[in-house]
């Protein structure tokens, strides 16, 4: 009972982390029907800024503003410079930028930074353990699902209470009718890359923290991760990338404790396996849209 | 047959056509600059350079063969360094240099046997690669059963009778390593309570640092050869699930970032290629790597790249000729040759070099060395 509590928190943690990365993706996806694999560089570039900000000897909150604030600002850079000027093109061409502008953000890195991991000495306060009777909470995993609830909280209610969030809500339900009711496409596609930008640099500080250090090819994984997330939650329902996101870190983390030793290894095909079964079921994913996808 | 002469043909002609007043000895590097082999082939790359650079210095290997080098990047895929392998073939490179890592090292393996040329990998560890290719391949490191094997006398040594390993099948590094030291730790009358495994880069651990908490009786050691970023974060989660098990690595956690994790790495003891006593030629090579680039040696990869310099420079001056089939047979027969990072010995090895392997302890974020040695063959596992 307490190790099936302890795997439950430890699904909670993982799925939480998850959904923060694919709610940044279905955020983008909604408004303009775009896969954006760069979020996965967003995330290391708050990395790489914690870890000068750190070796500067910054205080450590100010680290963490600036480190959430630079990807918040490469999000519109790169919504202005790489995507802009082919917004309302065809899926494909959107998604190849993305990967043009992942892949020339990983060489940068690479060239200009180091090709090695550059640590990130996290204050060691932060590595301790808080005792809930017989179950171990570490201190990152609890600021984790913490940070986690605390932004989910933050984009409801800015989702639902500002005009900005509504705009947002509506221009993903039909761009053209809330370009017709005078609001700026241009304003509401850099809110939702700033947001995305917000998200990918919160999610990116909590995926530092574990690991550490930070590398140029970092935001791989997490954003293949995120964006298997938002497949089943529903690609561009923002509910469902949330959910998508808590499902994926449950079905994992239930088969590396479940699962036979000898199958351990076919951990990623077996939960593969059950997201296809998901799909196969609600192919437009747990909570998706009623209207035609756009990709 | 046919392969060679076009071969001796072509460097015939290039030898023509650039106006070399001495006999060049070039050497192809289809190693990776860019992409996941990068941290590791960048560092050995700027050690190699740096020894060929004084050897050019001094005119060349023996003072008749300056080295020319010609770099290609692979970008760390294994069909690339294939490629780029077979360019640097065609124009008529004698030696070819391969990444760190037994994949791609193999690709151009393939490449460089068929044409009779030696190769070797910066760093990969993998007993079998030269196996695995054929006799013009070898290695340059530590291999993974020899770093085991120092690892399971020191377990031994500390008293440990009881071990968890957790592997990775993702790698052969990350999967062999841990059970070639199962294997060497079990022939020393240790036991291997289990083996977990995990998935590379996924850096969550915390299902199976849940099952290693429950463990009834706790293993004495655990040990891994997982490296960054699941190195940090497995410690980090183990720790946090308030396991304080003692727990071995191996030389690809010898890393900055290691050394940044303060508390949560106390006490680990990791196999390197190498440990800067005060006054020994590794310390030298630091000081003088630093006078050079104004930085410190932030991994021993730089001076195991600087050594690969010195091998090829020995065994060049024993063959007296830059004639690849010579050179081969020079290099399978060198013995204690000194670099910085200890002696290099190819003799009677089936082409993994025997080097020294130091087992260095993290105290206070600073490195203290444990032992530090070649061990006996026979405790070494089969590959």
């Amino acid at each position: 009972m307490d190790i099936f509590l302890q795997q439950l928190l430890n699904a909670l943690s993982l799925g939480g982390t998850y959904a923060l990365l694919a709610l940044g993706l279905a955020v983008v996806f909604s408004i303009i029907g775009l896969i954006n694999f760069a979020h996965g560089e967003l995330m290391t570039a708050a990395g790489y800024v914690m870890a000068f900000a750190l070796a500067a000897a910054l205080p450590f909150p100010l680290a963490i503003a600036l480190a959430v604030a630079a990807p918040v600002l490469l999000a519109t850079a790169m919504e202005r410079v790489a995507f802009r000027p082919v917004r309302g093109a065809s899926g494909t061409t959107l998604l190849l930028t993305s990967f043009a502008v992942s892949a020339i953000l990983r060489v940068l890195f690479q060239n200009f930074i180091s090709a090695r991991p550059v640590p990130v000495p996290m204050p060691s306060a932060l590595s301790g353990v808080i005792n809930l009777g017989p179950l171990h909470l570490g201190i990152i995993q609890s600021i984790s699902i913490a940070t986690t609830a605390l932004m989910l909280i933050g984009l409801t209610l800015f989702l639902n209470r500002t005009v900005a969030g509504r705009a947002m809500r509506a221009a993903s339900e039909d761009f053209a009718i809330v370009r017709l009711m005078g609001l700026r496409a241009n304003g509401v596609v850099a809110t939702a890359f700033a947001i995305s930008g917000l998200l990918a640099g919160v999610a990116g500080l909590l995926w530092v923290a574990q690991r550490g250090s930070v590398d140029p090819l970092m935001g791989f994984l997490p954003v293949l991760k995120a964006f298997i997330a938002a497949i089943i939650g529903g690609l561009g329902s923002l509910t469902g990338a949330v959910a998508g996101g808590f499902l994926l870190g449950f079905i994992e983390v239930t088969l590396q404790a479940w699962l036979p030793e000898a199958w351990l290894p076919y951990r990623d095909a077996v939960a593969i396996m059950l997201v296809i079964a998901v799909l196969l079921f609600r192919p437009q994913g747990l909570l998706a849209r009623k209207t035609v996808l756009k990709l | 047959m046919t392969l060679r002469k076009t071969l001796s043909l072509t460097a015939l002609t290039l030898g023509l056509a650039a106006p070399a007043l001495a006999e060049d000895l070039t050497i192809g590097l289809a190693t990776a600059q860019t992409g996941g082999l990068a941290p590791y082939d960048q560092p050995s790359l700027a050690g190699f350079e740096m020894r060929v650079d004084e050897i050019n210095a001094a005119g060349g290997i023996a003072g008749k063969f300056p080295i020319k080098l010609i770099a290609k990047d692979t970008r760390s895929d294994a069909a690339q360094t294939a490629l780029v392998a077979q360019e640097l073939v065609d124009a008529g490179v004698q030696i070819m240099i391969t990444p760190c890592d037994a994949d791609p090292s193999i690709a151009a393996g393939m490449i460089t046997q068929g044409a009779g040329i030696p190769a070797f990998s910066f760093c990969a560890t993998t007993p079998t690669l030269p196996l695995a290719v054929g006799d013009f391949m070898f290695g340059n490191y530590p291999a993974d059963n020899v770093q085991a094997a120092m690892l399971a006398g020191h377990a031994i040594e500390a008293g440990y009778k009881t071990a968890y390993i957790l592997t990775s099948p993702d790698s052969a590094y990350t999967l062999k390593l841990p059970q070639y030291f199962g294997q060497a730790f079990a022939a020393k009358g240790g036991t291997v309570l289990g083996e977990g495994t995990f998935a590379m880069g996924q850096q969550d651990f915390s299902a199976e640092v849940t099952k290693i908490a429950a463990m009834d009786p706790k293993p004495d050691v655990i040990m891994t050869a997982a490296y960054e970023p699941d190195f940090p974060a497995f410690v980090r989660q183990l720790r946090g699930a308030g396991v304080t098990t003692q727990v071995l690595g191996s030389d690809g956690i010898d890393s900055p970032t290691t050394f940044a994790m303060g508390d949560l790495v106390e006490g680990v003891v990791f196999s390197t290629a190498g440990f800067a006593t005060e006054g020994s030629a590794l310390a030298a090579f630091n000081a003088k790597y630093k006078e050079k680039t104004g930085e410190e040696p932030n991994t021993v990869y730089i001076a195991n790249g600087y050594d690969l310099g010195t091998v090829i420079e020995v065994a060049v001056t024993k063959a007296d000729s830059l004639d690849p089939a010579a050179i081969r047979d020079a290099i399978a027969s060198l013995e204690n040759v000194e670099g910085v990072t200890g002696a290099i010995s190819y003799a009677g090895t089936m082409g993994m070099p025997l080097r020294s392997v130091s087992l260095v302890r993290i105290v206070g974020g600073n490195r203290e060395l444990v032992t530090q040695g070649v061990p006996a063959p026979e405790e070494v596992p089969a590959p």
